[in-house]
């Protein structure tokens, strides 16, 4: 009995400022976790509407769409499809992951609306060197992927990066960010397709 | 009356301590992880400061009101409790209402919950003093913090990009130091702030 009044009245402050604390915590969050998840939705709309104009409206497709991801592991992705004024599909989004040169790179990856052709990309998060590797946000670099091939991209050293093509041209002195930007559009846009294909979303090639 | 006088002159003094002659940074060398890693432009380091503020001064409140019923070998375990809780509570204010400062400061929002500057004034001043003096000395160091904060971040962001704000100071023939905003930047510019630090306080001597 001693032993209980003891652990008590050593531990009674502890105890309830946890509760105090935690309920604090619970009562801020439940407060703002809905202005929290709408700003990230507006943060990857606006992203999005920048690659694809007509898009004023973003659903989130019921099927799931599994693909490997470049370190072999599974992983779920998101697809929205985006809607115009009209009520028609002009495109296709998602997120897409890979490491870069000091951390991962997080992308938002647009497709047009029979993936076809890419429609562009935007970096949501990122930590390459500044002044080489954070180029993958400039307009110079993302330029090239506007209208490329939906397949595999190539990377090359020489080029014109002004022809739109399959051959993206690396940013010089920052290779290894330019390749992993390549691999994770590819891959992502590569294996997406196949699946979407397969569960009947988009029509096969011609 | 001279009571009272006593009583203004040291809520003077703690106020002046946290500025200059117990300066965080300066002084005491405390919280030097956001210090460098915060400082690559004003903005960012702005924000942080006010996040310390505000943790700083709540904490240092709560630990002032409980200070008589700390029990000695539980008192650390409170204090990371209530420094933790407000942290997130800042956390979680940042990314509703300025999400794109939040994705900027990353990881070191929630490492101000380790910050030493906080967890040394709740067991040097908050749990040994009344309520006042405690907000008084937190407001100081807090705004302390912060000042030396944006001084850093002044000189880094002026070097490496020739901005301030987005408001272009540099003359256009300035070739921006793009290593000033890497930790590099931080380093050398830490350094030499301490030092400049060292030579005034050691004529003033």
């Amino acid at each position: 009995m001693s032993k209980i009044k003891y652990f008590v009245q050593q531990s009674w402050l502890l105890i309830v400022a946890s509760f105090c604390f935690g309920l604090l915590i619970a009562v801020t969050s439940a407060a703002l976790s809905p202005r929290i998840r709408q700003n990230e939705i507006n943060k990857r709309n606006r992203l999005v509407s920048l690659l694809l104009p007509e898009a004023k409206n973003f659903i989130l497709i019921e099927e799931q769409i599994e693909i490997q991801s470049l370190q072999r592991k599974k992983e779920n992705i998101e697809i929205y499809r985006a809607m115009s004024d009209a009520n028609e599909c002009v495109g296709w989004s998602f997120e897409a992951v890979g490491s870069g040169f000091a951390d991962k790179i997080k992308l938002v990856v647009a497709v047009d609306k029979d993936f076809g052709k890419i429609a562009g990309f935007d970096v949501l998060s990122s930590n390459e060197t500044p002044g080489f590797g954070d180029q993958i946000k400039y307009d110079y670099f993302r330029g090239q992927f506007k209208g490329a091939p939906a397949g595999e991209l190539k990377l090359v050293t020489v080029g014109e990066p002004d022809e739109i093509d399959s051959k993206i041209v690396a940013i010089s002195g920052a290779t290894i960010s330019s390749e992993a930007v390549i691999e994770i559009v590819s891959n992502s846009v590569t294996q997406v397709k196949g699946q979407m294909q397969k569960k009947g979303i988009i029509g096969n090639d011609k | 009356m001279t009571n009272s006088n006593a009583k203004t002159a040291r809520y003077v003094q703690t106020l002046i301590a946290g500025l200059w002659r117990e300066n965080p940074v300066f002084r005491l060398l405390l919280g030097m992880c956001p210090t460098l890693a915060v400082t690559a432009a004003v903005k960012p380091a702005l924000t942080m400061g006010c996040c310390v503020i505000f943790v700083l001064v709540c904490s240092n409140i709560i630990v002032s009101l409980m200070r008589n019923l700390l029990k000695p070998h539980l008192r650390i375990l409170m204090f990371t409790l209530t420094i933790a809780t407000f942290v997130t509570i800042a956390d979680l204010f940042l990314k509703a209402f300025v999400p794109r400062m939040s994705e900027m400061l990353g990881p070191y929002v929630p490492l101000i919950i380790v910050n030493c500057i906080i967890i040394c004034r709740a067991e040097a001043c908050a749990s040994k003093n009344p309520l006042v003096v405690s907000v008084i000395d937190a407001i100081g160091m807090g705004v302390g913090f912060t000042v030396t904060l944006c001084v850093l971040a002044t000189v880094r962001e002026l070097l490496s990009t020739g901005k301030i704000f987005e408001a272009q100071l540099m003359p256009d023939a300035f070739v921006p130091w793009a290593a000033m905003s890497m930790p590099v930047g931080a380093f050398i510019t830490l350094g030499l702030m301490l030092s400049l630090v060292n030579i005034i306080t050691s004529r003033k001597a």
